[in-house]
């Protein structure tokens, strides 16, 4: 009996953890997957209003997680404007004005290029792997591919306002397929969809996402990846102001 | 029913010093009432004329749901017809369109959040007096591509005329609006609010600026008579569809309709406690008249006068009374408060800084018009007819053989 408590109990204990740690193992794999320390990423964001849409073509430049270039090249008349993410500020590109300029802290919520997003969104730092409690709540099907679907629970402190997420992780591939993000009552926002899955960068992700607000029918923003590539060669100094005005 | 009248008229003046005195203490009473009410509300029109005014106008006309998010993409294309049918409507005296948006404003490192508003210089003028505002440089002229810019975000981006900021935001459709322009006037709103965050362009240039050609976010609409605010709201509102929505001052500016009530709120109270003077004042008259004359009564019961007779005689008495103070009240102020809403009294020390602050001239202003007397007029003359019901109830019980003996 008394070999049961102390070589049973543990083992049981254990396969509690591994399974906890199997569901953040599966997260982190996915979240690896379509990251790396670096990167240079051709894109095309699409954002579709009930009465209006326009397609916004840059190319980005990231040194995990602190630094971000972003080169507008798309509609004709905001070509050339370039942000730039320094830790937890954003500067700005004019180049109609010639300027640079920094976004104050009150237009940090403002929406960036009329996307669905915020400047902040751009600068926030949330780990979904380490933010989050993970579980493995069931095995589907999804648009063809095996998934893990993988509940998310924010921790206590951590600074997050969801309620919970909900991923679905093909097993085989590890890349996200759709990800549902609920609200604290329990309702859900909006949702990311995965699709057109090939290969880039040497790994084989999905290259179409659309984001589409839920309370909002009719819109979305769609993310269309034309090239990326993994561990890009670049430097911290190359994030500056002053090369702001350079890259293209 | 003549001899009713001719009777209470008669009983009235037969002792005059007592209608007298009654009548004074009802005309003392209606005359502060009224002196009070019409600074009170005078007080309200000059602060609701001068908050529209300063820019939101009586009444607004913006393509449905940009009040709530007051972005660009909800802005409105009206037709020159559309904008000739609001014109033809009586007691519209001006229309004043603007293209608004928030938007960064940018000089040398410092960069500010600002209100940008396109607007037409001349109708804004007419609607805002803002060329009286000008401290420096020159006013906008209808196609001019500069800026004029509130004195105090001039100081904070340390800006001076002839100098060019950048604006950088949002256009319409999420369109980058970014542009060097250079300051050609410098204008200086008491209201900090405003002057730290106003930004002017003509209308043409901010509708290229923000790519929104030919839109406009509001439409400012400004009346000649208050009174008359819902009769042209609605004429308005039938003029446009469920895309757009109309609205007037008290939906405009929330807070201070609610600053008015609770202002208002204390008036009132005021008013109750000089109501219940007076209600005791004719009370007591009526009281001391009616003892006065038990004697009297009762020798006319007995003699055969119906009670009910007798009690009709004497609530005419008193209502009669009551308005010899209320229309001696009424005649009293009028030329009084018609003097002083011509010439509001002026204030000064603090008070009067207090209020320059707020952008309001230092005066106390007088409210004229017939609610206001309306309104006192019933009021004390509904409190004299409750008080007259005490001699009715006397009458009513009155022994006749006590009275005379007394």
């Amino acid at each position: 009996m008394k070999k049961f408590y102390s070589k049973i109990l543990p083992l049981l204990f254990l396969t509690t953890v591994m399974f906890a740690q199997d569901a953040k193992e599966i997260i982190k794999k996915s979240d690896e997957l379509i990251k790396s320390k670096s990167s240079y990423a051709e894109v095309s964001m699409t954002i579709i209003k009930t009465d209006w849409s326009r397609t916004i073509g840059m190319k980005m430049w990231a040194l995990e997680p602190d630094y971000a270039i972003i080169y507008i090249t798309e509609p004709a008349r905001d070509k050339g404007t370039v942000t730039l993410k320094r830790k937890k500020e954003v500067w700005n590109w004019i180049p109609t004005a010639q300027k640079v300029i920094k976004i104050p802290p009150s237009m940090m919520l403002q929406s960036w290029m009329g996307s669905d997003f915020s400047n902040d969104d751009l600068v926030k730092e949330s780990s979904l792997i380490n933010d989050y409690t993970h579980t493995i709540v069931g095995e589907e099907n999804f648009n063809g591919y095996n998934c893990y679907k993988i509940e998310s629970i924010p921790k206590p402190d951590a600074g997050v306002v969801w309620g919970r997420l909900l991923t679905w992780i093909a097993k085989k591939e590890y890349f996200q397929l759709k990800v549902e993000f609920y609200d604290e009552d329990d309702f859900i926002v909006k949702s990311y969809l995965g699709s057109d899955i090939k290969e880039m960068g040497g790994r084989t992700i999905p290259a179409h996402w659309e984001m589409v607000p839920v309370d909002r029918p009719g819109e979305k923003t769609i993310f269309d990846y034309h090239e990326i590539e993994f561990n890009y060669k670049v430097k911290e100094s190359f994030f500056s102001e002053q090369n702001m005005k350079r890259v293209r | 029913m003549n001899t009713y009248f001719h009777l209470a008229w008669r009983n009235l003046w037969r002792n005059k010093r007592r209608t007298l005195i009654a009548s004074a203490s009802v005309f003392f009473a209606v005359f502060f009432a009224l002196a009070m009410r019409s600074m009170q509300e005078g007080s309200y029109d000059y602060m609701v004329d001068a908050s529209v005014s300063m820019y939101t106008g009586y009444i607004q006309v913006h393509a449905k749901d940009y009040w709530d998010k007051r972005s660009i993409d909800k802005s409105m294309e009206l037709s020159t017809t559309k904008i000739e049918q609001i014109d033809s409507i009586k007691h519209i005296t001006l229309i004043t369109p603007r293209l608004e948006s928030f938007s960064l404003i940018s000089y040398g490192n410092a960069t500010k959040v600002a209100s940008v508003v396109g607007i037409d210089p001349e109708k804004e003028n007419l609607m805002t007096d803002l060329k009286s505002k000008l401290i420096s440089g020159k006013y906008l002229t209808e196609n001019s591509k500069g800026v004029m810019i509130a004195e105090g975000l001039a100081k904070l981006l340390k800006v001076e005329i002839g100098d060019s900021i950048v604006i950088y935001g949002q256009g319409y459709h999420g369109v980058t609006a970014a542009a060097q322009v250079h300051v050609d006037g410098i204008v200086k709103f008491t209201l900090p609010a405003l002057n730290k965050s106003m930004v002017y362009l003509s209308l043409d240039y901010s509708q290229w600026l923000y790519s929104a050609p030919n839109r406009i976010t509001s439409l400012s609409l400004m009346i000649d008579e208050t009174s008359e605010l819902n009769e042209v709201h609605s004429k308005v509102n039938n003029l446009f569809d469920e895309k757009y929505e109309v609205m007037t001052w008290p939906e405009l500016m929330p807070e201070l309709v609610q600053n008015i009530e609770v202002d208002n709120a204390g008036g009132i109270i005021m008013l109750g406690i000089l109501y219940i003077i007076i209600g005791f004042g004719i009370f007591g008259t009526v009281m001391m008249m009616t003892a006065e004359r038990t004697k009297e009564f009762g020798i006319l019961i007995s003699v055969g006068m119906k009670r009910w007779r007798l009690s009709l005689v004497s609530f005419l008495e008193s209502l009669f009374l009551s308005f010899i103070g209320v229309l001696a009240g009424i005649i009293v102020s009028i030329p009084i408060l018609y003097y002083f809403y011509k010439n509001p009294i002026p204030l000064t020390g603090e008070m009067a800084e207090l209020m320059l602050k707020f952008g309001l001239d230092p005066i106390v202003p007088f409210r004229f018009a017939p609610n206001i007397f309306i309104d006192q007029f019933l009021t004390v003359i509904v409190i004299a007819m409750i008080s007259a019901l005490y001699p009715l109830a006397f009458i009513r019980k009155l022994n006749p053989v006590k009275a005379i003996r007394r």
